[in-house]
């Protein structure tokens, strides 16, 4: 569970977060919806601890991640929008880097991204190196090393860009999977169809603020308007941001 | 279970001896200088080593004009070939085939003008491009002297003294050596030996940070559940080892090839016991590490592989400066020396080689001047990472 109430964050004139608060539950996928340049990367950063919020607090199954930014990573994965993959490792080795950094090792370690790999649909890709990868294959050992310590929470940053029919179902899937086992699911994404499909609640920020939480249906009875897209565009209040 | 800079260690350390080409090009530098060290060093005592007149071999065209000369020219250990009548090609391909260092051609009124007392014309036919100038000069001295005794003896058949024409005497005194050039030259040559603490770790500490941040892969690590300053160990440390051991490597090297060349002849001495060689190994394992320090601290800062490439290569020239100013001032060893790095293990080297009596603190000194500042610019990187700048940055 991961709560935010009224966080903010400045960067010397810019006010990238303007008083954020949600609650995303455990066992749901939780759609964090704006437009390019709403606070979603700083909000994110802010979670796992990179950032230090001016003011609010966060607890992430109650820790707070500015106090144990140690203790709330590891128990979180996180999918950046950069990939960070490693041309001369194999994606084996680069899913056992990231394992051990999170206190796996050994046998269970390589059992582990067996079973990922398994999840992914992503056989293939185990014992070849990064270097030539597509962007569909790239996100996967991403969300592979995202997965891999079975974090209680997942912060994806649009996960499904540049994946295939075949992969984005395996990845719809894989996030159905974690909300059964009672993960705690945000993901940042611009693709509404995904939204209605997949997520049970939205929050939907813009200029730094949380503008609505609900569940789409929730958020369409609000606004008045049946389409999610129009909802979220007269939530927003703007054009801006919806051509991605 | 492993501590996590070692993992990131581990890791890092893969990754760069995949890196052939980049590999291949340290290896390549770190084994090239002493060789080329030893082989100029090799040269300049096989030049100090020559006999001073040893094979200079003149050919001469009309010999028989002039027993006299040939006879004095014999006399200085110059060497006289006869040779037949010649053109002026043939000359130049005798002499472009350096078997001798000049012709000597007499004209053929040579016998009419020295008796009519004419000027007699001796042409000296050389290549100036074949590096014989002292042996050519010798044979000009002899030229000369023969003139001179030519000049007296009709002088005094005169009646008149030959000193009149020298109303100067000039001596020629060279003090300089071969053992006191090359003496200033060996610090510098020494310190060289260090250098590759600076340059084999630098890709290594470039590729970990800069281009880790090129790449964008930096946000992901640092979300991870590892302290910055274990990251920033572990980068260090790979840089630090592959430094190490370059300078390790060039040191075994050079002892080798030095021990090997008859030094003494050029008035220098390496008498380094292999024990000695490897305390000063150990003693320079901390300039690597400040080194891979100084260049992870700097390069986390640049944008781009390329940036920090640039800003480093500056760096790099900045250790060499004390060393090579010491040797040109021609300071003394003193214990000052010790305490900066780069200089002091030059210094350390050079007294071994002398084979002076230092003790431990020069060790000691040695090894903390450059252990001191590698942690501190560790703390710095450690802290620099941690920074919101940096995070916002990444």
């Amino acid at each position: 569970m991961i709560e935010v109430h009224e966080v903010r964050k400045q960067f010397g004139a810019v006010q990238a977060l303007g008083g954020v608060s949600f609650t995303a539950r455990d066992g749901q996928i939780t759609a964090l919806l704006g437009p390019n340049g709403a606070g979603k990367t700083t909000l994110l950063r802010t979670l796992v601890g990179l950032l230090r919020r001016d003011h609010g607090t966060i607890a992430i199954d109650g820790v707070d991640p500015a106090r144990d930014p140690l203790a709330v990573r590891r128990n979180i994965g996180f999918l950046t929008d950069q990939f960070g993959l490693y041309e001369r490792l194999s994606t084996r080795e680069y899913l056992a880097y990231f394992g051990e950094l999170n206190g796996m090792d050994g046998a269970a370690l390589h059992k582990r991204i067996d079973e990922v790999s398994d999840l992914l649909a992503m056989d293939d890709l185990l014992e070849r190196r990064s270097k030539g990868f597509s962007q569909g294959q790239r996100i996967k050992v991403a969300l592979a090393r995202t997965l891999l310590h079975s974090p209680r929470h997942l912060l994806l940053d649009e996960p499904s860009r540049g994946l295939d029919v075949m992969s984005t179902r395996a990845l719809r899937h894989a996030l159905s999977a974690l909300r059964r086992r009672g993960c705690c699911v945000i993901m940042a994404t611009h693709v509404m169809q995904e939204v209605t499909h997949l997520c049970d609640d939205v929050i939907v920020i813009a200029k730094g603020h949380t503008v609505a939480q609900g569940s789409p249906q929730d958020l369409c009875r609000r606004t008045g308007i049946a389409n999610l897209e129009d909802a979220f565009v007269s939530l927003v209040g703007t054009e801006e941001g919806i051509a991605a | 279970m492993k501590s996590k800079f070692m993992i990131v260690f581990l890791k890092e350390l893969r990754e760069t001896l995949r890196e052939k080409r980049t590999l291949g090009l340290i290896a390549l530098f770190t084994l090239m200088y002493p060789v080329m060290l030893g082989y100029l060093m090799n040269q300049l005592i096989e030049r100090s080593t020559r006999p001073e007149r040893e094979g200079i071999e003149l050919a001469v065209i009309g010999a028989a004009k002039a027993p006299t000369l040939m006879a004095q020219l014999k006399q200085k250990n110059i060497t006289v070939r006869e040779v037949g009548a010649m053109d002026e090609q043939a000359i130049g391909e005798l002499l472009r085939a350096r078997k001798v260092v000049a012709v000597l051609r007499l004209s053929d009124q040579f016998i009419d003008n020295y008796r009519a007392m004419r000027p007699a014309r001796i042409e000296l036919w050389f290549d100036s491009a074949a590096d014989k100038g002292p042996q050519q000069r010798d044979v000009e001295e002899v030229l000369e002297a023969y003139g001179a005794n030519v000049a007296s003896a009709r002088l005094l058949a005169h009646g008149v003294s030959p000193a009149t024409l020298a109303p100067i005497q000039l001596q020629r005194y060279d003090t300089g050596t071969n053992a006191s050039r090359s003496a200033g030259l060996i610090g510098s040559i020494l310190g060289m030996l260090f250098f590759p603490a600076f340059v084999c770790g630098m890709s290594a500490a470039v590729d970990s940070t800069a281009g880790e941040r090129e790449r964008r892969s930096m946000e992901v690590l640092m979300s991870q559940p590892v302290r910055a300053w274990e990251l920033v160990v572990g980068k260090w440390l790979t840089a630090g080892t592959l430094a190490a051991a370059g300078v390790t490597l060039e040191l075994a090297l050079a002892h080798a090839i030095l021990s090997w060349l008859p030094l003494e002849e050029i008035g220098l001495s390496w008498s380094v016991t292999g024990g000695e060689l490897a305390l000063v190994c150990l003693a320079s394992v901390p300039l690597s590490l400040f080194a891979a320090a100084l260049q992870i601290a700097l390069a986390m800062n640049a944008r781009s592989f390329k940036e920090a490439q640039s800003l480093l290569s500056f760096v790099v020239v900045v250790p060499l400066v004390p060393g090579v100013a010491v040797s040109m001032l021609e300071l003394k060893t003193a214990t000052w020396m010790y305490m900066v790095p780069m200089l002091s293990n030059q210094t350390l080297l050079q007294e071994l080689a002398k084979g002076s009596e230092i003790g431990v603190v020069p060790f000691l000194l040695t090894f903390a001047s450059a252990a001191l500042p590698a942690l501190a610019a560790v703390l710095f990187a450690s802290w620099r990472m941690k920074s919101e700048r940096y995070v916002l940055a990444v």
